[in-house]
Parts: C-alpha cells; structure tokens; sequence
C-alpha cells in the first residue's frame, strides 16, 4: 500500500492533488456519515432507555434524556403485570446460549478430530453427509423438528429447547480444517507416551484448538441469543421463554410502556454488546470464517 | 488393549477410534438434521394434523394442489421475493460501496468497520423492537421523513400501509446487516493482491476506472458468494416481521412463507401444508445453493 501512495505525486498531473484531497474527504465524509445513520437507531436505544414515554414520544425529538430515569430498568425487569419474569428469562437464555456454546465446541471438535486426524474407510462420506446438512436451514425443518420434542415430551424443557442445536455441521467442518494442520507428531509422541485416545483428545488436541473454539463458542452463543423462533415453537410456559420470547409478549402488550421497551432492548443487549466490544475480532474474523465454510 | 490382543492392526485400532469420535455426529445429524427433512417430505404426502388424535391419512400430492392453488400461499411468495428483493439490492450495492470506501483509508479501518457491523450483533427481535418505536406515527421516521422533504406534520404509516409495512421490515433489515455483509466484501478485496492495484494506479489508472476493470472482475467469487447469503438470509426472515405483526401491523403485506409455515403450523394446525411450504422453501433455497456452487466452479475452471 505505502509505496503505491509514495509514488503517486510523481505520476500525478498538478491538479490531481487537489483532486485527491477532494475525494479523500469526500471518502471520509461518506464513510461518517453512513457510521452516523447505523448508529442513530442505537443511540435512540440508548436514550430512549432513560425517558418518559412522553419523552421519547415528542416532535421534535431530544436525544438526551433531560432527566435520566432510571424507573425503566426496574419496569423493564419486573413487567407489565410485577411477575418479574424477565429475571428469569434471562436465566434461561443464558443457561441455553451457554451450554449450546460449549457443547457446540466440545461436540464438534471431537467429530472434527476424528474426521481430520483418522484413516477409516468410509469417512469421506461420513464428512460429505456432515457438510451436507448445511444445505438444509432450520426453517426447512422446524415443523419435523417440533414433533420430535413434542414425542420425547421436552416442551418447555431446556433439553427442548438445547436438543437440535447441541452441534452444527459449520462447527465440524471449522474443526476439521483447524485440526487438519495440528502435527501428527505430537499425537504420536502422545501414543507412544501411552496415552490414551480419550486423553490424547482432551489433553492435547482440545487444549490446543483454542483460537478455533473460541469462534466457534461466540458465534454459536450469538445464535442462540438471537432465537426467537425455536422457542416460540417449544415453550408456552412463561418461565420457561427466553428473552427473544419475552420481548415479543412485552411488546404486543398495549400497556408497554416505551422506556421499559427500550430498557428491556438494553438488557437484552448488555451481554453481546459486552463480548462484542473485548473480542470484536472473533466477531469480524468469525462472519469471515464463516463465509469461508460457505465456499 | 488391541495390542495385547495382538490381532488388530495399528489402522484398525485407528479406524475403530475415528468411529468411536464421529459417532456422535453420525448420531447427531441423522436424527436432528437428515430424519427431518424426509419427515417433511413425507408429511408433505398426509394429511396430518397437529394434537390429532386421528392416524394421519395418505393424500398423495393434495396438500400440494391446496397449497399451489391457494391465495395465501402466493401471497406469501409475494411477500417474500418483495422483500429478498427489496433488501437484496441496497444490501449488495451499499455493503460493496462501503467495503471499497473502508479499504480505501489507511486510517480508522477497524473503528469503521466496527461501527457498522454493530447493529449485526444485536438480536433480530431486539432490532425489531428498536424499529417499532422509530416507526411510531410520533416517532423518528416521521421526523426524519418530514425534515427530508420539507412536509411538516404528515403521518407515513410505516406500519399501519400496507405498502410502507413492507418498506420498514425492508430497512429494518438493512439496517441490521449492512455491516455483516461489508465485512465479507472488505475480507474479499483484502484476497486481490496489492500488486495488480498499484500497477494500474502507475498505468495511470483512475479510481473508478480501477474499480470497475480490477476490483469488480476480481472480486467476483465474494460477490457470487455475498449475493447468494443474502438472498438465502432474506428468504428465512421471519423475526422483524413476526414482533411488527404482533404489534399490529398488517398481516398481509409482509406474511412471509417463514411466517406462514409458522402460522400454517401452529395457529392452522395443518402439518401437512406447512410441510409442503416447507419443502418448497428448501429446494428453493437448495436451488440457489446449487447455483452459486457452479459459478464458483465456472469461475475456477476460466482461471485454471
């Protein structure tokens, strides 16, 4: 990049440095201003958390909360009808989000292994049967989905609603590339130590897979963090939602109050913004890789 | 314990581990991913109710006919090719000219990028939420609208028209996945090498002359992959417009086939046609899939 900008003055004819100042800050300009326009909705968010109904609601609208109003969060928590059942909501979805996150990890690094670092006969097919479900979406499949759990009697269960998401086939496939550089070596050195598989796999292999198990546990945790629909299909009982559910039922109640709304949005972003902010590469090489799996 | 038995290789020792660690995969993916999708096939065949008690009965291809003959069905693959392409255009054009414009700083990069991946994070439900407000008839986008065209005071109806529904499930969507897709096109102009730019600049070539003769051509395997991930992301949407519908926005204009198999399913209790949308939904998207595998291939095989 830097020798291209070094010599670019002595191609250049004299007015074309002008001309470059012009579209570098028209560069700048358009890049601002479209940060600008995806940040508004965030901020309204934000601000909005910390008004009056009347507040959000005024022509014109003030950014600022002219006195922060702190009300909403304890609204936002105990809901409309005092139940508190948002408390338990975001229980669940972190309970949820979490174990699909390490199962996920778990899961799919001990298939990826197998299907990176064994000869067998027959595991070609097995690995294209695997990246083959990745052709078939969830919404593809939710109704069959449904009445498996409604067999197995886990509605409103957390089984119910961690069961078909305990591993992915973009999980195994990560997996397997990761391990396919691990050196052999190592496992053999490990075999020749006595280890055993089991050990082996624990010990050296999943304590090694880092970088590639942590895209994967984020990636996985914001998925399920997102769900709305399995849960709206599995769960009735209140406490068993989670917060994708709880926003829809404290929405479509006429008596929401705003603030609260916007309170409830911040709390239900509190934990992605969180993680977002400290590994934000994970989350921007993480929609990488996964484009990559696409391919 | 192989080797004291003495008989079983060291490849058969290693073949019967590398079963005993994909079998929980094997296990996985037949019954959550594979049992499934012939499920729905097959249900699609019967007609079968949801809390029936009734044994389901064979009507061979009638949820089919039902289905291809119904109002809502069509209305539903209107609503739904409305918005993947109502949301597939700017999403593509804007997330490329961001991408090319992000590349173009030294500086700032990364807090860019960032910025505008940030809505990408968020919930879909909580996106939808944040919207809701800003649709309000007080609220933002009237504001907003009214600045820009100088008409003080006048109501859009973002969520109550049926045409204006459409347009703010659409923005809604943009809005969240700009970022994401800019991302996957900065990725794929960091994958052309340097060296072809900087001899077009020194051959004196413009910055949109480089765009389109080298950028462009270059970055065709992103941009074959970006359009078919949006296509198929916007044909599974189904949050935005579920929350704006129980918030009471018309049903119609943005029942999208997700939502209707949702419906179909739940409220109808009809498991056969859902299954039927189901299965169309699928070879559907299985189609684009296909389509973009074989650009890609073409694509590989006019460079090697």
């Amino acid at each position: 990049m830097t020798p291209a900008l070094l010599r670019r003055p002595a191609a250049a004819r004299a007015p074309s440095g002008v001309l470059s100042f012009l579209s570098s800050l028209l560069t700048w300009a358009v890049l601002g201003a479209a940060a600008l326009l995806v940040a508004v909705p965030l901020l309204f968010m934000f601000g909005a958390s910390l008004m009056p109904p009347a507040e959000i609601m005024k022509m014109p609208y003030d950014w600022v909360p002219r006195e922060p109003k702190w009300a909403n969060f304890l609204q936002a928590l105990a809901g409309n009808d005092g139940t508190w059942m948002f408390l338990r909501n975001i229980w669940n979805s972190l309970v949820v989000s979490l174990t699909i996150a390490a199962t996920t990890v778990v899961l799919s690094a001990l298939v990826g292994y197998g299907l990176a670092k064994f000869e067998f006969r027959g595991r070609n097919l097995v690995f294209m049967g695997i990246m083959a479900t990745m052709m078939i979406p969830f919404e593809t499949v939710m109704i069959p989905l449904y009445m498996i759990i409604v067999k197995l009697g886990m509605q409103d269960s957390y089984l119910g609603l961690i069961a078909p998401f305990l591993m992915n086939a973009f999980g195994v496939f990560l997996m397997r590339q990761y391990l396919l550089t691990f050196p052999r070596e190592i496992l053999d050195a490990a075999r020749i130590d006595g280890c055993s598989e089991p050990r082996i796999f624990v010990s050296v292999v999943f304590k090694n897979s880092g970088p590639a198990a942590a895209t994967l546990a984020i990636l996985a945790f914001r998925q399920q963090w997102d769900n709305l629909l399995w849960p709206l299909l599995v769960v009735q009982r209140e406490e068993m939602k989670t917060i994708p559910a709880y926003i829809v039922k404290f929405a479509a109640e006429k008596s929401a109050d705003e603030g609260a709304m916007m309170a409830v949005a911040v709390i239900a972003s509190i934990p992605v913004f969180a993680l977002f902010l400290t590994l934000s590469r994970y989350f921007l090489g993480g929609s990488m890789v996964y484009s990559a799996g696409k391919e | 314990m192989g080797r004291r038995r003495g008989t079983s290789s060291l490849e058969g020792r290693q073949a019967r581990w590398g079963w005993v660690f994909v079998a929980p995969g094997i296990v996985f993916f037949s019954l959550f991913s594979l049992y499934p999708i012939l499920n729905a096939f097959w249900t699609s065949f019967f007609n079968k109710k949801l809390l029936s008690l009734k044994p389901p009965r064979f009507i061979g291809l009638d949820n089919y006919l039902r289905v291809l003959s119904s109002e809502d069905f069509w209305n539903s693959v209107t609503a739904t090719l409305v918005f993947a392409a109502g949301a597939f255009v700017p999403l593509f054009l804007l997330s490329l000219g961001l991408a090319v414009l992000v590349v173009s700083r030294r500086r700032f990069q990364r807090a860019f990028q960032m910025a505008l991946y940030s809505p990408a994070v968020l919930s879909s439900a909580v996106a939808a939420l944040i919207w809701l407000l800003i649709f309000d008839p007080r609220g933002l986008a009237n504001q907003f609208a009214n600045l820009l065209l100088s008409s003080p005071g006048i109501d859009r109806k973002w969520l109550a028209d049926a045409n204006m529904a459409r347009l703010s499930t659409i923005l809604v969507y943009v809005w969240k996945y700009v970022g994401y897709f800019t991302i996957l096109f900065v990725t794929g102009i960091g994958k052309i090498p340097q060296s072809v730019n900087e001899a077009a600049v020194i051959d004196g070539a413009g910055p949109l002359q480089r765009f389109f003769r080298i950028t462009l051509p270059l970055l065709k395997p992103t941009t074959v992959l970006v359009s078919v991930m949006i296509l198929i992301q916007c044909l599974k949407t189904f949050s935005t417009q579920y929350l704006f519908t129980q918030r009471g926005a018309p049903l119609g204009p943005i029942n999208v086939v997700t939502l209707n198999i949702y419906n179909t399913a739940l409220r109808d209790q009809n498991l056969g046609r859902a299954s039927v949308m189901s299965v169309l939904l699928f070879l559907l998207m299985l189609f684009l899939s296909w389509a973009q595998l074989r650009a890609s291939r073409d694509e590989g095989e006019a460079e090697g």
